[in-house]
């Protein structure tokens, strides 16, 4: 038989163990989906605050719903559906030999449009999209995360690389 | 395998080797990496997952365990004390009510040890909460009093207020008939229009708004008391009345005049005897069905 799931989470450990499970992911998923304007890291930490005060309403298989639930609606009280932008932040060239002044412009022109790609993307593509590219998460890991089916995550994924491929060609 | 499946196992990070191989011939390969590295600079700040848990913990503890889960606590508390008082409050500070019922009595003892004794239909309201300071009551019907000594003590009806400090008397109020009579110690009597002091064995006696004389009471106390009604001088409609309180019946005298005084008793146990009481003496018939009796002259 298999150990029963606690029916609250209102010890430390189990806090801190749910804590460390789901932050992350959390965390990504409300950066992705609303960028950095709104702090994620702070509604996230804020999302597990309230979890705490509802520990004793708050079985434990229901524990990462109330998160992101929480957290979406505490960014949606606040995100005026402004277009999300996210910026791209300089990666490190592997060489930095040959720097051509007409490479380096091109370099430049991709990721302006890449970013404006991005924000042309909707909200449930920009967010499977990035965990998937960005954090190496396979498509069954997106689903669980996002609570919708592996084949729903597939398309989503699969149609924002041909639309961002297209936006990119066009721009 | 064709391009669009290679690109969508890609995608999952589920190529197999061989695929692999198939994937990297695809002319847009080299695209596609390029598109896969600059993705990279979209990435999400690193979690120190570590210092955010502490964070949240410090949260918790700091602002939510002190004020936030007192104050609901204290809150419940108060409230159940403020319910608590309420309800005492409500409770005590109700009026006590004691009533009787067509030929039933009743005695009962008051804050202070004073007795009352309640005659048949009659009702009593006092406040138990403040005798102390206000020895008052209602009165509707008829009552005998033996008041304890001590501060002002008054019968409030209908007619007027009878107030006294400490001492025996009989108060009587039915309809237009206002009764009192002092048994012992001084009693103020106090209508709208006459106020009357009452020494023992005086009766203060209105009829239909009328003040009437009457005689010295020799009894030491009124002789209900000892199940008996004893008029003297009285309306016969009055008596009637006081018969029909006392034994649960209703009386109808259709062509006998009820304003003809009448001076005599019945006794509260027997029906036959009591109403052979009160109809000898005028010289009436009377006849009984259920709980109706009729009155006829002979």
């Amino acid at each position: 038989m298999s150990k029963p799931l606690k029916d609250h989470i209102c010890e430390e450990q189990l806090f801190s163990s749910i804590f460390r499970k789901y932050s992350k992911d959390l965390y990504d998923f409300l950066y992705y989906k609303f960028g950095s304007q709104l702090n994620p890291q702070d509604k996230m930490q804020e999302a597990f605050v309230k979890l705490w005060e509802n520990c004793a309403k708050v079985p434990q298989h229901k524990a990462k719903s109330f998160l992101f639930t929480t957290a979406n609606n505490m960014m949606l009280n606040e995100f005026a559906h402004q277009k999300v932008v996210l910026r791209h932040r300089q990666i490190k060239p592997k060489h930095s030999t040959n720097i051509d002044p007409e490479f380096l412009l091109q370099e430049k022109q991709y990721k302006e449009k890449l970013e404006l790609a991005i924000a042309n993307l909707t909200e449930a593509q920009r967010v499977a999209f990035l965990m998937n590219r960005v954090e190496g998460k396979r498509f069954k890991e997106i689903a669980e995360i996002l609570g919708i089916s592996t084949k729903a995550v597939e398309k989503r994924i699969y149609g924002a690389l041909k639309k961002l491929r297209q936006d990119i060609d066009e721009l | 395998m064709n391009r669009e499946s290679l690109i969508q196992k890609w995608l999952d990070h589920d190529l197999n080797p061989q695929e692999l191989e198939a994937f990297k011939q695809l002319e847009d390969y080299d695209d596609l990496m390029k598109l896969n590295l600059e993705l990279q600079g979209f990435k999400a700040n690193a979690l120190d997952t570590d210092a955010s848990l502490d964070s949240v913990w410090n949260t918790i503890k700091t602002t939510h365990n002190k004020s936030f889960k007192l104050l609901p606590t204290l809150s419940k508390i108060a409230a159940i004390l403020i319910v608590c008082f309420g309800i005492y409050y409500f409770t005590t500070s109700l009026d006590t009510t004691a009533n009787t019922l067509a030929s039933e009595y009743k005695s009962l003892e008051l804050p202070d040890a004073s007795k009352v004794d309640l005659n048949a239909v009659s009702t009593l309201v006092f406040n138990a909460s403040n005798w102390d300071e206000d020895r008052s009551l209602s009165l509707e019907g008829e009552a005998f009093f033996n008041v304890a000594k001590g501060k002002k003590f008054t019968v409030e009806t209908q007619f007027g207020n009878v107030t006294v400090l400490g001492t025996q008397f009989n108060v009587k109020q039915r309809n237009q008939y206002f009764e009192v009579t002092c048994y012992e110690g001084k009693v103020r009597v106090s209508t709208t229009e006459i106020e009357k002091i009452l020494l023992p064995g005086d009766t203060f006696l209105i009829i239909d708004g009328n003040y009437i004389a009457t005689e010295k009471e020799e009894l030491t106390s009124p002789s209900w008391l000892n199940r008996k009604s004893t008029f003297k001088s009285i309306p016969y409609r009055e008596v009637i009345a006081e018969f029909e309180r006392q034994y649960n019946v209703s009386v109808e005298f259709n062509n006998i005049d009820g304003s003809q005084n009448f001076t005599g008793s019945f006794m509260h146990n027997d029906i036959e005897i009591a109403l052979k009481s009160i109809t000898l003496p005028l010289q009436l018939k009377y006849s009984k069905t259920d709980n109706i009796i009729r009155l006829k002259r002979e």
